[in-house]
């Protein structure tokens, strides 16, 4: 009997073994073909977005295919927050896709975990054109001599109203106005239009941002916070006085409607936010919207700066040509800016702003805004942002929130904050 | 092996000891093959259990370990895991949103698991009577538990609880200007609590059991005497199905400790407003997903298994004053 054990045991070893070499064999399949040199190369996109961006972006791809019959690109896509979850997982496990759409509060906490491809040998060899990129876009994701990202367009932060109700309440915003004019029009559109006249901007980092530039400070240094509780405490105090007082929706119901906007749903009569969102505005409401300077507090300088939308490579790619073939592909080929419009912010590149004409009113409202920003000269150069902003930036906008709806003092919401914004810093 | 090759007689009628049907046909070796079982068959067996063994050993016991391992560590994802002792634990005190967690996590075991169990009991006892259509509403009572911890049937009572929508206005005819829940910190923790409590189906089947074991003889018995119905409820039918009370105490509680995704999904995935479904998994997985640590998140895993036990075994050591089971009976 245990002759006959002896046997099962080798011959179940042999079959281990057998199942174990097909697996091996299966795996090797695998690699031989997205690696070899003959056949073609598979790369993987992800982007977070909506379902309309998942369309255009889908289509872009087709066209890439077709002009690039050796590379196949593979498309993933979820909503912002689920997007980084997944994809800081993915990069923490070595398997993040090979190109990925991008933003700067990202570049140094990933440029930190060494996630991210340095660009700039694949421009050097030409897969990558660097050229015809408006206002100098093409540094904007330059760190430390690494090239860590590529614009795909330009947005900047902006007012959008409700245009019936600032033309029923009187209002004009014009360029140069001030908090003091921003807040005396609140207080008339709440006393004749029956209406909150902001959304709430206590929790909108950018905002904030501004607001601290326009006073010599910033949200962020290179490397930690460029603010105390000596500014914030005073700017939450009032916050919350003009959420009690009705100036900013009411907290509870913004709350409910999310994600839509609070401004095309009727709760206020504007809100700050980047200027390509203001596309989703008319579909989303019932009213006709458009986009008003930012209020300043000398009148003269607004702190705005341009933002932008990137494609990024990641480091541990195969194939960094043909990511950097499909980066210059989405920036530079003018089908691409016909398909994708505005959605990403006006293009980055000058021949994919001009391949897009803008015929609906929103679209041209952005175009205007742009071209009137820059004419302002009011522009001014970005902070990368320290690892962990991406942490800081939900913080700032939960205990904002948090203290609108009366839960916590305005003192201990600011104390919460940077004690959290310091762990965040310390753990990214 | 050996403590299983009991021999069927072996058994003394009325043992204490002993389990009925532990011994059973089936159950144990062949009563006269036991020699046959050599090293051969041991070998057979474990490699029948050989995907299991693997999955625990890789899926389960493995990560569990690193996981405690982590829970002493600072770890990001990216870098390796950094030795701090039992500082995680230590801030997890000193954190104001960790106490937030387990204050709300608290409430919602505390009222849910009574009021669901309550409910399971209430509709148990009206479908264990013999009326028409009595299936129809098994199926239909026992429904929601199929769909209930979908994420559809979380969306859609995001929709219900919402301003203007069916409950606010309900509250409006009654009377009550309250307003939706969802965007009411002190009411939304109440509109997953009426999430849970709506799958009562589950405990309800296992009551309806329960209620069907109890003999009849009891209750004649019990109406010869001049018992009411209170009387025959809190005597007769409480303690004969407290086992099964005890067992649907502890799947309850400890299955509610566990809630996760309907938090996640009415609040739309912010936990909030003002942290008010701020459940501990919800904040758990908040710091390693979100704000990556790792590590923190770990300790809170492990705390949270610590804290399940706890209450489990006060719950098995309360079992001696209130569960009843019947002695020798089959």
């Amino acid at each position: 009997m245990s002759r006959n054990n002896g046997m099962d045991r080798r011959q179940l070893l042999k079959l281990a073994g057998l199942s174990a070499a097909g697996l091996g064999l299966t795996a090797a399949g695998c690699g031989s073909g997205s690696g070899g040199s003959g056949g073609p190369v598979t790369i993987r996109h992800a982007w977070w977005g909506a379902d309309d961006r998942a369309k255009k972006v889908q289509q872009c791809v087709g066209l890439f295919e077709k002009k690039h019959p050796k590379i196949k690109v593979k498309t993933d896509f979820q909503q912002y927050p689920d997007f980084w979850k997944k994809f800081n997982t993915q990069a923490a496990g070595g398997n993040p896709p090979d190109v990925i759409q991008n933003a700067v509060t990202f570049l140094r906490k990933y440029e930190a975990k060494n996630v991210l491809l340095d660009l700039g040998p694949q421009a050097e060899k030409g897969n990558l054109d660097l050229g015809g990129f408006r206002s100098g876009l093409e540094k904007f994701a330059e760190i430390d001599g690494k090239l860590l990202g590529v614009p795909v367009g330009s947005n900047s932060m902006a007012l959008v109203i409700d245009e019936k109700v600032y033309e029923k309440a009187g209002i004009t915003p014009e360029t140069g106005w001030t908090w003091d004019d921003w807040y005396a029009a609140l207080r008339k559109i709440k006393d004749g239009q029956k209406i909150a006249g902001d959304a709430g901007p206590y929790g909108v980092m950018y905002l904030y941002d501004l607001i601290l530039r326009q006073n010599g400070k910033a949200f962020f240094t290179e490397d930690g916070m460029g603010f105390g509780e000596a500014e914030l405490l005073p700017y939450w105090t009032e916050a919350l006085e003009r959420v009690e007082a009705g100036l900013y929706a009411d907290p509870g119901k913004v709350e409910q409607i999310k994600p839509a906007s609070a401004t095309a749903k009727g709760l206020s009569a504007g809100e700050f936010t980047w200027d390509n969102f203001s596309v989703r505005y008319s579909a989303e409401g019932s009213s006709s919207y458009g986009l008003a300077p930012i209020p300043s507090t000398d009148g003269k300088k607004t702190g705005q700066y341009l933002g932008s939308l990137m494609l990024s490579g990641t480091a541990r790619t195969e194939h960094p040509a043909e990511v950097a073939t499909f980066i210059s592909f989405m920036t530079h080929d003018p089908e691409v800016a016909r398909i994708m419009g505005y959605d990403r912010g006006v293009p980055a590149t000058t021949a994919q702003f001009e391949a897009f004409q803008p015929t609906d009113a929103p679209s041209k409202a952005i175009a205007a805004y742009e071209t009137s920003i820059a004419d302002a000269g009011v522009l001014e150069p970005i902070t990368p942002h320290p690892a962990g902003a991406d942490v800081i930036e939900a913080a700032f906008l939960r205990i904002g929130a948090d203290l609108a709806l009366g839960k916590t003092s305005p003192k201990d919401s600011v104390k919460q904050f940077f004690s959290e914004a310091k762990t965040a810093l310390a753990a990214n | 092996m050996t403590h299983i090759q009991i021999s069927p007689g072996a058994v003394a009628p009325g043992d204490g000891r002993s389990v009925p049907g532990r011994s059973g046909p089936g159950d144990g070796p062949p009563p006269n093959g036991a020699k046959g079982t050599g090293r051969g068959e041991n070998l057979a067996g474990y490699l029948f259990m050989s995907p299991w063994i693997a999955g625990f050993l890789f899926l389960i016991a493995g990560p569990m370990v690193f996981s405690l391992y982590l829970s002493f560590t600072e770890y990001n994802l990216f870098e390796a895991p950094r030795w701090i002792g039992l500082r995680n634990f230590t801030d997890m005190f000193a954190d104001p949103r960790w106490r937030q967690s387990v204050k709300v996590t608290s409430w919602y075991v505390l009222i849910g698991t009574p009021v669901k169990l309550a409910a399971a009991l209430a509709v148990a006892m009206l479908l264990a009577q013999k009326r028409w259509g009595q299936s129809f509403y098994r199926a239909a009572f026992y429904a929601p538990s199929l769909i209930g911890a979908s994420v559809s049937a979380a969306i859609v009572w995001r929709a219900l609880f919402s301003d203007d929508a069916i409950v606010d206005r309900t509250q409006k005819v009654l009377g009550f200007e309250a307003g939706g829940w969802i965007g009411d910190p002190e009411m939304i923790i109440y509109a997953l609590i009426a999430l849970t409590v709506w799958q009562f189906g589950a405990p309800m089947v296992i009551f309806l059991a329960g209620l069907k074991q109890v003999p009849q003889e009891l209750y004649e018995a019990a109406e010869m005497d001049g018992a009411g119905r209170r009387r025959k409820f809190f005597h007769i039918t409480l303690p004969m199905i407290s086992p099964v009370l005890f067992f649907n105490v502890l799947l309850e509680t400890i299955h509610s400790f566990q809630i996760f995704g309907s938090a996640y999904i009415v609040s739309n995935g912010s936990c909030g407003p003002a942290d008010a479904t701020l459940v501990y998994t919800c904040y758990l997985y908040e710091q390693g997903f979100v704000n990556s640590r790792m590590g923190f998140a770990s300790a809170m895993g492990w705390l949270l298994l610590v804290a399940v036990g706890l209450v489990t075994a006060v719950l098995f050591r309360s079992q001696k004053r209130w569960v009843h089971y019947e002695e020798g009976g089959r």
